[in-house]
């Protein structure tokens, strides 16, 4: 049987950024794939590429050179239509620091994707992905209501609503407690498993990392090592 | 000091480079609003500042003034100069004359052979034929292009000029003599100067001069007539500053925002500031200098823009100046130094201000503190509630202010209750948004999707701002809604007005300019040929003149009250027409116009003390007539009464009522064959009309324009404020990006913010306008001016209005929205 086909496959990706005429090579020779029900893990510090690396895979920025691939189309070939219409629907975002709209509540930060899209029953699905992160009972709440762990979750179920096909998230635990950064890890495993979504999560914690099937290390904007495991 | 002037150069000259946009709009508002308190000074300067007799150019100063109401008889030039005082009595006559291929010029008549006889030093005065030789200013001879020795056509008379006065205003100078030949104006002169040498005492002069005069006569000291005019044109110049202010007004709110943004962007700033030892004075007075320095540039434009904004202005107050008070020809506009530090302590004084309070926000932040928008948005709408209290505190003061009566004249509580309805406007501004937004949200969200339902929340979660921006944009609204109904509602008035006042169907006066206060005499003969045309049932002779009256001038008539009676169609604030002008005829008793009623304060059965040539003449008043043509006020006899008193006064307008069948247009033919070589103007009804409305829209031509001023700064603040709403959520529209809002929807959003906003400027303006036209038409116009104004708003003009206003609040929103959709989301989002 041959293996399934990647959700999102980075080939021999270069990102370099001009700063006063200096040239920054962010990214180089990054090549990978990430599939279906799988977590992939990108370790490394600060400024080793993984926040790029993350932002290309979104479909957020354009590689220098080589390709990204998401469900088997370039992103350097779309446009910015077809772009939108791919974060819209098949990427989803998780960011270390929540990035609620303080103005909507709850309910209404887990349904903006859909209503932006124009999807139907926006509200009930929101609801029900707010039921899935153990949070129906705070749908009405603003986000300044709710603890750190709480709007993290918030922001999970935003990621899902639309049940992407790639989940994105940049350190969703580094602002967290452990007990707060266990449940949404947890969660973050579960939507691999459950919705099916190629998870490529960015993070320092080694804790993080063990829930990853992939662990890639980084550095200066280069794969260093790429380690898989069965769990 | 030198570390804060630092600090001032980082931490605020930096942040308004890089906004150079904002940073300019906010200026600009601030321009525009000084530029047209400027503008409105100078040319109101300009326009009233030729009052001073031209003639002092050629026969020097006189020292005083003998004046009468109807004029002075002329044998009184002799009997003074029998008077053992060391004086010399010059007669003075002053009219308009066409002067052939230029049209008309104010003439002065002064005795100059008197003069050249060596009495008076002039530089005009010598041996000359007087009969045949005028003095032109120098104005006038450049127009027409004349030098010494010219021949020169004065009402059909050939003249010589035997000098050119080095005069700026227009006017023909000639030998009294020679006036009272060109006038057929034998007898009355208009006034007698009086020159003393330089032993006479003037308090002595004076005091024996008026001894030797009837009770009717004045002895003024020169100026008085100037005075006059400035006192009759105050309310006039008083109104059109106050409205001048309005956008000065409207700037206040947008510095405000401004200042405000600035201290809530940098409230991490001032934290760190505190922590390392900057006073609180120190932050304080940081964000005041923002302010200091936004008001110095912007007045600085401002009265730039102003300037150039006079020379376009000048001539429309002159010609109101002139239709509606006295004849007035605009002088040069003089930027003074005065001028120029009113402005600039205007526009600084406005921004120091209404930076005072985001001002006094940034010193109370801690030093520990480095909270974002939030905190602040959430006291503001805690605040609401207490606002809305204090709102209606504002509107009951207001209320009570406006039925408090005028001050010297001037509706200084009218225009305090105005102010506190601005206020309590503003105040109530934030219930409102909330109040409105909230209810509309379901709308928004199945109108817009998550455009709409994100435009809303951005509204309210901002609410400060947005509550500041309404305002402003509000007071505009209520100020172009007030005046508009205000002038709609004169506008109906003056038209029903006209349509019961002119009954006549022809009119005719004398050849000459029109203007308020000028009366030039008909030929005697017309009325007399008039009434024999075929076709004419009656004839109304009107005979008016300028007067005095408690040291303010107003307009004395007569008129044939019987035929008033029996045709015409005055309307009476109290009492039966036919009774009151039926006990008018042989009867020292007059009807009074409204104004004059409220300008002297007279009511029904009081006595007046006229003075009438050389006596004074008690009479009753019989009744007060609505009236719109003349601010200073009527005071009307009957013919009988006034020619019983001032025997030769001579007619000045003829009202004619055609016979039933005639046709009024062949009669007008008629009566100008009857009349062909007078020099006089005959006039359809429907003419006059036309030329009522004419003169009644170009009198408030200027304050459309003010209001579009007033329109336009609130504009550059919606656009101001949208824009600095997109740069403070910039991490909220980054964020929007990744969750896959597609530009288009981004400026949708925005362009929907701006819509809200507009929609809630026009409910607070259109409520706040309909309160402050209440004031205008029944406080301020009617303790300015006397008028009654029936309420009759324009609703199609104010409805097209709002939706203008509304439309270009929504292009405001175009730029911003253009920034928001251009944001880089992923430099926004990891700006953190």
């Amino acid at each position: 049987m041959p293996p399934p086909s990647p959700r999102l496959k980075l080939c021999s990706v270069f990102r370099t950024y001009r700063i006063n005429d200096q040239k920054l090579n962010a990214l180089q020779d990054i090549s990978l794939s990430a599939e279906a029900g799988t977590v992939t893990a990108l370790l490394g510090r600060s400024g080793c590429g993984k926040s790029t690396l993350l932002n290309l895979a979104g479909a957020m920025d354009f590689p220098s050179s080589g390709e990204v691939l998401i469900e088997g189309r370039s992103t350097s070939s779309l446009n910015e239509a077809d772009l939108t219409a791919l974060r819209r629907t098949r990427i989803g975002f998780v960011f270390q620091f929540f990035q609620l709209l303080p103005t909507l509540t709850v309910l209404e930060n887990v349904e903006l994707p859909l209503l932006l899209s124009g999807a139907a029953n926006a509200a009930q699905t929101a609801r029900d992905r707010l039921q899935w992160v153990g949070l129906e009972d705070r749908a009405t709440s603003l986000p300044h209501q709710l603890s750190g762990g709480q709007m993290q979750r918030v922001a999970v179920a935003r990621a899902l609503v639309q049940s992407p096909d790639i989940l994105i998230a940049d350190e969703p635990t580094g602002n967290l407690d452990t007990g707060s950064g266990d449940l949404v890890l947890n969660l973050i495993s579960r939507s691999a498993r459950e919705f099916g979504a190629a998870v490529l999560m960015a993070t320092h914690s080694a804790e993080a990392a063990s829930i990853a099937q992939v662990r890639v290390r980084m550095r200066d904007g280069r794969i260093e090592d790429i380690e898989r495991s069965r769990n | 000091m030198r570390s804060l002037i630092s600090l001032f150069r980082t931490l605020i000259v930096r942040p308004l480079k890089r906004d150079r946009l904002r940073t300019a709009l906010t200026v600009a508002s601030m321009a525009l609003g000084v530029a047209v308190v400027i503008a409105i000074d100078l040319a109101g300067d300009a326009a009233v500042g030729s009052f001073q007799s031209s003639l002092t150019t050629i026969v020097g100063k006189t020292d005083l003034e003998i004046v009468a109401n109807g004029g002075v008889d002329e044998q009184w030039v002799g009997r003074l100069a029998q008077l053992p005082l060391n004086a010399h009595f010059a007669p003075g006559l002053e009219r308009q004359a066409e002067i052939q291929g230029s049209g008309f010029v104010t003439v002065y008549a002064a005795d100059f052979v008197a003069e050249a006889a060596g009495n008076i030093s002039s530089s005009a005065a010598g041996p000359a034929d007087w009969e045949h030789a005028v003095v032109v200013s120098e104005t006038v001879a450049n127009r027409l292009h004349i030098q010494k020795d010219s021949a020169i056509t004065v009402q059909g008379h050939a003249f010589r000029v035997l000098d050119i006065a080095p005069a700026k205003t227009e006017f023909v100078a000639l030998d009294i003599a020679a006036a009272q030949r060109l006038f057929n104006d034998y007898k009355k002169l208009d006034r007698i100067d009086v020159f003393l040498t330089a032993h006479e005492d003037i308090t002595r002069a004076e005091r024996s001069i008026r001894a030797a005069l009837p009770a009717g006569f004045e002895v003024n000291r020169p100026g008085t007539r100037s005075d006059e005019n400035q006192r009759m044109l105050r309310a006039f110049r008083w109104n059109l500053r106050v409205l001048s202010y309005i956008s000065l007004v409207v700037g206040a709110f947008l510095i405000y925002n401004t200042i405000s943004v600035s201290v809530v962007r940098r409230r991490p700033e001032i934290g760190i500031l505190r922590a390392l030892g900057v006073s609180r004075f120190g932050v304080f007075w940081l964000f005041l200098a923002e302010a200091l320095l936004i008001g110095i540039a912007g007045s600085a434009l401002g009265i730039a823009v102003g300037r150039l904004m006079a020379s376009g202005i000048v001539v429309l107050i002159a010609q109101t100046i002139n239709s509606l008070y006295t004849s007035s020809r605009p002088s040069e506009i003089a930027l003074t130094g005065e001028s120029v530090a009113v402005a600039m302590t205007a526009g600084t004084l406005v921004a120091f201000l209404s930076a005072a309070g985001p001002a006094r926000a940034a010193m109370r932040v801690a030093p520990t503190e480095a909270m974002g928008r939030g905190s602040r948005e959430t006291a503001v709408r805690l605040q609401y509630r207490r606002n809305l209290i204090l709102a209606a505190a504002l509107a009951i003061a207001g209320f009570a202010a406006s039925t408090l009566k005028p001050v010297d004249g001037k509706p200084i509580f009218g225009y305090a209750a105005a102010l506190l309805a601005i206020g309590a406007g503003a105040l109530a501004a934030p219930a409102l948004v909330l109040g409105v937004v909230r209810s509309l949200r379901p709308l928004l969200r199945k109108a817009f999707g998550a455009e709409g339902l994100l435009a809303g929340r951005s509204l309210t979660a901002s609410l400060g701002r947005t509550s500041v921006v309404v305002a402003a944009l509000a007071t505009a609204i209520a100020m172009m809604a007030s005046v508009g109904i205000m002038v709609g509602s004169f506008r109906e008035t003056v038209m029903v007005w006209l349509d019961t006042q002119l009954r006549a169907d022809i009119y005719i006066r004398a050849a000459g300019p029109a203007g308020a206060g000028q009366y030039p005499a008909l030929p005697p003969q017309t009325s007399c040929l008039i009434a024999a045309v075929k076709g004419v049932a009656a004839v109304d002779t009107f005979h008016g003149f300028e007067f005095r009256y408690q040291g303010q001038r107003a307009i004395l008539g007569a008129g044939n009250m019987e035929i008033v009676k029996q045709y015409g169609g005055l309307r009476f604030l109290s009492g039966d027409s036919n009774t009151i002008l039926s006990s008018l005829p042989n009867h020292d008793r007059a009807i009074v116009s409204e104004p004059f009623a409220n300008k002297h304060d007279v009511r029904v059965g009081e006595q007046l003390a006229l003075n009438l040539g050389e006596r004074q003449v008690h009479v009753t008043v019989a009744g007060i007539y609505y009236e719109y043509s003349s601010e200073r006020g009527y005071v009307v006899l009957d013919r009988s009464t006034l020619l019983k008193y001032l025997p030769g006064q001579p007619a000045t307008n003829i009202a004619v009522y055609v016979e039933p069948g005639a046709e009024s247009g062949a009669v007008q033919r008629r009566i100008q064959n009857a009349t062909a070589g007078l020099p006089i103007l005959v006039a359809p009804n429907q003419l006059l009309r036309r030329e009522g409305v004419r003169i009644f829209d170009r009198t408030f031509a200027i304050t459309y324009a003010l209001e579009g001023v007033a329109i336009i700064v609130a504009m550059l603040g919606a656009a101001n404020a949208l824009l600095a709403l997109v740069l403070d959520r910039r991490r909220e529209l980054g964020l929007l990006r990744y969750l896959g809002a597609a530009s288009l929807q981004l400026r949708r959003m925005i362009l929907v913010e701006a819509a809200l906003l507009g929609l809630l400027s026009n409910i607070l303006g259109l409520v706040l306008g309909l309160a402050l036209s209440f004031l205008l038409i029944f406080v301020i116009n009617k303790q300015s001016f006397g008028w009654t104004i029936q309420f009759h708003p324009p609703y199609g003009l104010l409805a097209a209005a709002l939706s203008l206003v509304w439309f270009v609040t929504v292009l405001a929103g175009i730029y911003p929205a253009r920034v928001a959709a251009r944001l880089n989301p992923i430099e926004v989002i990891h700006e953190e």
